[in-house]
């Protein structure tokens, strides 16, 4: 969008378009039109804003003005005053609270975070991590306020269910029916755990979510201290996160220090602790019984559920469980109401999703989006499309045990239904985009390094079964694949899937099953042809040197097997035989004469 | 009784009790799933995969040893997917295992093999690598052959939940995974206690006991020197499995047949120094109960219970008895007034103890023990050991005559023979110092409250009056039980027996593998062996220690009276805090 | 007494004052992003030109430092919102931009485009 100027984002959640955002839209285009400005000036619409009482909502950005309860009338006056005469329409910015107000600013980066929307993330990246007043200046604690003066621990898990938030550590179970299960679990004692112990290669949602914004998740575990009846919380984070144990330790303490936590919270009859358990860094230990039985001093290994956690968790005692993420959401869901959250998003998936998305995509970085937001438009729009100038091959959601999608899902919604019908998972939230330089082999054994790596060595389909699968994959990329090897690679996926003990076994063939899926061709490529298209498994590349040859005699220099012969001044030839396929001839040829297919 | 519940098994409707696991219920209507690391006297794991079944409804299949039954339930046990997936998961199993079958000791006796015979693995379609870890053979005791480990974790949690000894653990991850003692630590230095329980709940050969048959068979053709053999009262009643017999038949003549027939030239029974033991130690209870030294009294013949002790309870070390325990009385005793006797060096004395107790050898290395510099037992073998020797030989056990062992140190009470099982030991003993102590004879000798399976059991007997409070514990988690009690309440007990191993040293870690139709450590099995003792001493006519002659005759000619000067130097040692160098914090 | 809301409700007022206190309503205000991915990219350098800067006399700036905003590939990140002004997004920011930032649109008012986001 080189000649776009302003960016007008304008609420289309159901309370504006009640309200009439939809006749105001015309009446901007219209506005628009006359002035000539179409291409100066973009409109998007996003999802709800959050503030449906100033609806209908219109942003101006770069400026992050926001104007409320924009009428039909008002369309033609926001486009002359402020876009062409840069003023501000005093009389309809939104301005009740100025601190708050804050949230927007980052729009202001419009390629990038245009198309997102911020809950879990709200604060990040706008506050100082490390001063509560910042935290508080923005309504913090204001919902476990609430809780406490206006609603009953019944009517917070209530809120929970009506807001249709899911977990979303993976598993993408409802959060408030997971509380109900814990608060009505019979014993005298409960636990409340946050989950922090990211351990997807690539993943970072977590740790910027409590390096940049803390207190959300204490206030969030205490609000559900409050709903099932602990006064016990324990976050559970990797120990590789320093600056995020740090900026803990210091809301932890701040917060006990204003009595936001501690005994009689608020002056109310509620008391909350909550302490940090270092996890060593082991993948399978964000699984929540692995998990359990970490915080309880012993080796970090899933156990069979039932009995689950929220009857039988830590110290045997109903234990309630959720990801840093799913935290975040909570004090949203109960100031703004369940009702608004479960607008956002799609009919089983509400709300937004943060991912971290990387790999061969310009913009790497961190998004969060409305569920049902398609995997286009996170790859295109807010990834601002294939680094490089290559081209698109595939994106793998879901983390190391996720699957890999081609060209055709791209138009797939993210949410938890869709992501499993074609093959994938919603994961945590890593999501990597692969373009065509790419060996989908290869990237199948990346991911299954990982897992096989990271498996806790507990059951027998993911401890033996992921290292058989490992090996085949290996070899296939080695050019020494078999006949039946493809058919072997699915028949212990499938297998492992389907008799694994955790969810890091069942879902670790992912990578390597969505690849065979959807990328067929490459493995049978691979073991039949000897040939890696993507030119990335060195075993099968074949370098040949072509006319351009000026015969300078630097490739035979530099080949350590001395496979290249040929007179000076003349075409050189490689003798396959004799290379070794290290690549250091096409490294060194300054004429483009060596080819590697 | 809870209302039934249905479920479906394989198309056919059963009415079933809740609240049990698919495994329970389908054990009862006669479908035995297949499975491997599931243990019933252990936690449920869920880690082999081997026990899964289909569920109708779900997506993925689930471990029938954990999950539990639902009104309604749909399940398969031998669908087309599941026989393939089981198979394949024991294919996977047998991929990373050693291909030694013929070479190993376990072949024939082998979980691992029964099992892959019975899902029919013909083919093999996955072979890669193998993990290879070092053999650990640094124990006097046990064997650790981490490459002959399935990771099932029996033996992890055999250590931990039933013997409390939490020496075992997982270690690394993933493909090595690799079940170790802390800091992997070799076995010597660790904090194992030799009971030998990881041996017999696991289902290959990756704990072992340390071998002597080879060195003892190569003795036994030494004519230089004598050779002299005593047997444990829990190996006559468990060596017959090894040959094929229901659990709990006397072997006790056959047995001293076969010892005769091996080589030995002398065959004695250590239920006669169970009966020396008694002696002893109910002479020293009588002068603890005087106020001459720490109450309440705590038994010492368990070698993995001194150890443990040691490690754990260096607390209580001044309330365990003095008295060695029976294997090494006899050992003194043949070393001195045996050897005495026989007119012959005592260094040309082959002292072998035939045991059902892996401990027992890492006791007979003890230099603590040891009788004017030497050892009063030079090499022991376990029931499994000896069994594997007679057959070796090709000594048709079943069909021999059998014979009786050897005087002066073989003919034993009811008493020494009931020592074999939990609860025995007090029983002896009371029978003893009741007429020590009152002078007149316990008529009822039979103590039912000491008897059976139950962890602890308590007790009282009252001695002119006086109360005498009791207590008995099997297997080294029950013990810990209990002496947690005692720290707490020291003067609840006056006396108290502890035995190492689960049903006492019938259930030793040296006894015959369990038959292919069994389970490691089952209470049948359990209570046949420990019902063979009690007959034995139901059948005697001597049934307490100090009416045993060969007794009366030994502390007449030798000993003089219990507690003597050469009883303690010979029958009497000291115990100490131990702390084993692995688990000592590295600065 | 007063209900948990009301008591947030004083806490939240007490905490603006305190912010604005400390120079919030300065007309320039200057983020820079300081979690561990920007710090990895060298935030902490680029914090120390701004801190330096503001004790060595550089009036009317609020400088505070953040989380992390998602966007990775331009980090180290630096934040610059002026009273009236469009704010600004700088990204990529090394010490030796970050002395440029406060010389040129600090001091002088003049936005430096090329190193915007």
């Amino acid at each position: 969008m080189p000649n776009t100027e302003y960016i007008i984002t304008l609420c289309d959640g159901p309370s504006c378009i009640h309200k009439g955002s939809r006749t105001v839209k015309d009446a901007l285009e219209e506005a628009i039109a006359k002035h000539n400005m179409q291409d100066k000036v973009k409109i998007h619409l996003s999802g709800c804003l959050g503030m449906c009482s100033k609806g209908p909502i219109v942003i101006v950005n770069p400026g992050y003005t926001i104007y409320g309860s924009v009428t039909e009338a008002d369309a033609a006056e926001i486009i002359e005053q402020h876009l062409i005469n840069g003023k501000y329409v005093t009389r309809l910015v939104v301005d009740e609270d100025h601190l708050y107000n804050r949230f927007f600013r980052i729009f202001g980066d419009n390629d990038f975070f245009g198309k997102q929307m911020r809950i879990t993330l709200r604060n990040c990246g706008i506050i100082d991590p490390e001063n509560i007043d910042d935290y508080l200046s923005l309504r913090g604690y204001e919902a476990l306020a609430k809780v406490l003066t206006e609603l009953t621990p019944k009517d917070v898990i209530d809120e929970v269910k009506t807001s249709g938030l899911r977990g979303r550590g993976g598993g993408g179970f409802p959060t408030g029916v997971k509380w109900d299960f814990t608060a009505n679990a019979p014993g005298d004692e409960r636990y409340v755990i946050c989950n922090a112990d990211e351990g997807d290669p690539g993943a970072f949602m977590d740790r910027s979510a409590i390096e940049g914004d803390p207190h959300t998740i204490l206030e969030g575990m205490a609000i559900a201290g409050y709903a099932i009846g602990s006064t016990k919380g324990i976050v559970y984070i990797r120990a590789e996160y320093p600056l995020a144990i740090k900026r803990l330790e210091k809301a932890i303490e701040d917060a006990s220090k204003n009595n936001l936590l501690g005994d009689n919270i608020l002056g109310s009859e509620f008391s909350f602790d909550i302490e940090i358990r270092l996890g060593a860094g082991a993948f399978v230990c964000g699984e929540e019984t692995a998990l359990i039985h970490s915080i309880e001093g012993s080796r970090g290994m899933p156990r069979p559920r039932p009995p689950y956690p929220s009857v039988k968790g830590l110290f045997g005692k109903p234990t309630l469980i959720n990801n840093v993420e799913t935290w975040a959401n909570i004090p949203v869901i109960i100031l703004d109401g369940g009702k608004w959250f479960s607008s956002i998003g799609t009919e089983t998936s509400k709300g937004t999703k943060v991912f971290a998305v990387a790999g061969m995509v310009k913009n790497t970085g961190l998004v969060e989006v409305p569920m049902g937001t398609t995997l286009r438009n996170i790859v295109y729009d807010i990834g601002g499309g294939i680094e490089g100038g290559g081209k698109f091959k595939a994106i793998q959601t879901g983390g190391p045990s996720g699957g890999c999608l081609p060209e055709e899902y791209l138009d797939t919604k993210v949410d938890y239904e869709s992501l499993a019908a074609v093959g994938s998972i919603m994961g945590s939230g890593g999501m990597i985009v692969i373009d065509e330089h790419s060996c989908m082999v290869d990237v199948a054994k990346f991911f299954l390094e990982f897992t096989q790596d990271e498996s806790c060595g507990k059951c027998t389909p993911c401890r033996e079964g992921t290292k058989r699968m490992l090996e085949i994959l290996t070899r296939i990329t080695q050019g020494k694949g078999k006949p039946g090897d493809i058919e072997k690679l699915e028949r212990l996926g499938t297998m492992a899937q389907r008799s694994s003990l955790c969810g890091l076994g069942q879902s670790a063939p992912n990578p390597v099953l969505s690849t065979i899926k959807n990328f067929r061709q490459e493995y049978e490529d691979h073991i039949f042809n000897k040939k890696c298209v993507a030119g990335v498994c060195g075993a099968l590349l074949t370098y040949t040197i072509i006319e351009k040859c000026v015969g300078c005699g630097a490739c035979k220099r530099v080949c350590p097997t001395n496979a290249i012969s040929g007179t000076r001044k003349q075409l050189h030839t490689i003798d396959q035989d004799a290379c070794i396929k290290c690549g250091q001839c096409y490294d060194t040829c300054k004429f483009e004469a060596i080819t590697k297919a | 009784m809870s209302e039934l519940i249905t479920i479906h098994i394989n198309e056919t409707e059963y009415k079933v009790e809740p609240d049990q696991t698919i495994m329970q219920a389908a054990d009862k209507l006669g479908f035995h799933i297949p499975r491997l690391c599931y243990h019933p006297k252990l936690s449920i794991e869920g880690a082999c995969r081997v026990c899964i079944v289909e569920v109708e409804g779900m997506k993925n299949y689930v471990a029938s040893c954990a999950f539990p039954i639902t009104d309604g339930m749909k399940l398969h046990t031998n669908t087309k997917g599941l026989r393939r997936a089981r198979r394949d998961i024991i294919e996977l199993l047998l991929d990373n295992h050693p291909m030694d079958c013929h070479t190993c000791e376990r072949d024939g006796n082998c979980e691992l093999q029964r099992l892959a015979a019975s899902v029919g693995i013909r083919a093999r379609h996955f072979e890669g690598e193998k993990k290879h870890y070092e053999k650990d053979i640094s124990f006097s005791s046990i064997i650790r052959d981490p490459d002959k480990c399935i990771l099932c974790g029996r033996c992890v949690r055999m250590c931990s939940e039933v013997q409390k000894v939490h020496n075992l653990t997982q270690a690394h991850r993933g493909f090595k995974t690799v079940v170790m003692p802390a800091y992997n630590m070799p076995m010597s230095e660790s904090v194992c206690t030799a009971c030998g329980q990881c041996i017999n709940v696991c289902p290959t050969a990756a704990f072992l006991e340390k071998n002597y048959t080879q060195e003892l068979f190569e003795k036994l053709n030494d004519d230089s020197i004598v050779k002299v053999v005593q047997f444990a009262p829990s190996v006559r009643a468990a060596i017959g499995e090894a040959f094929g017999l229901e659990p709990g038949v006397n072997m006790e003549g056959k047995l001293v047949a076969a010892f005769r027939k091996l080589g030995f030239d002398y065959v004695f029974d250590t239920q006669f120094s169970a009966d020396l033991t008694i002696m002893e130690e109910a002479s020293e209870f009588l002068e603890r109960l005087q106020g001459k030294a720490a109450m309440p009294m705590i038994t010492s013949c368990s070698s993995a219970w001194m150890k443990c002790l040691e490690q754990f309870y260096p607390d209580l070390i001044d309330n365990v008895s003095t008295c060695k325990s029976p294997m090494s009385m006899l050992g003194a005793l043949i070393k001195t007034y045996f050897a005495n006797k026989i007119k012959t060096d005592p260094k040309k004395i082959l002292s072998v103890a035939t045991m059902c107790c892996t401990a027992k050898k890492y006791e007979a290395a003890r230099p603590e023990l040891d009788v004017d510099g030497m050892p009063g037992v030079d090499i022991v073998v376990t029931t499994r050991e000896i069994a594997w020797m007679i057959k070796s030989a090709g000594i048709d056990i079943l069909n021999i005559e059998e014979e009786t062992p050897d005087s002066p140190l073989g003919i034993s009470s009811g008493a020494g023979a009931i020592f074999g099982t939990t609860g025995g030991v007090m029983e002896a003993a009371i029978r003893t110092a009741y007429e020590l102590f009152t002078g007149q004879t316990l008529v009822d000798i039979e103590i039912e409250d000491l008897r059976g399976l139950e962890g602890i059991k308590e007790g009282k007997v009252l001695m002119d009056g006086n109360e005498i409070r009791v207590a008995v514990a099997h297997g080294l988690g029950n013990a810990c039980d209990l002496l947690d009690i005692v720290r707490q309440e020291p003067d609840r007990y006056h006396f108290i027996e502890i035995m190492g191993c689960p049903g006492g040293c019938i259930g030793g870690g040296g006894q015959p593998y369990a038959a292919a139709n069994s389970i490691p450590l089952d209470e049948d099995c359990l209570k046949k062996r420990a019902e063979a003792l009690y007959d034995i001493d139901r059948k005697k006519t001597i049934r307490r220690s100090l009416d045993n002659p060969d007794i009366q005759q030994l502390y007449k000619k030798f000993l003089h009276s219990p507690l003597s000067k050469v009883s303690h130097k010979l029958l009497h040692t000291h115990y100490q805090a131990k702390t084993p160098v692995g688990i000592i914090p590295k600065k | 007494m007063l209900t948990p809301l009301e008591i947030i409700k004083k806490k939240r007022a007490e905490a603006v004052s305190r912010i604005i206190s400390k120079g919030y309503l300065s007309t320039k205000r200057v983020y820079v992003g300081m979690a561990t991915c920007e710090i990895a990219a060298g935030s902490k350098e680029v914090m120390d030109v701004f801190t330096e800067a503001v004790s060595k006399g550089l009036t009317d700036v609020y400088l505070s430092q953040k989380g992390c905003a998602g966007r990775c590939n331009l980090e180290p990140t630096v934040e610059v919102v002026e009273e009236g002004k469009i704010p600004v997004k700088y990204g990529k920011v090394n010490k030796e931009r970050a002395l440029e930032i406060v010389d040129r649109h600090l001091k002088n008012g003049q936005v430096i485009k090329e190193w915007l986001i």
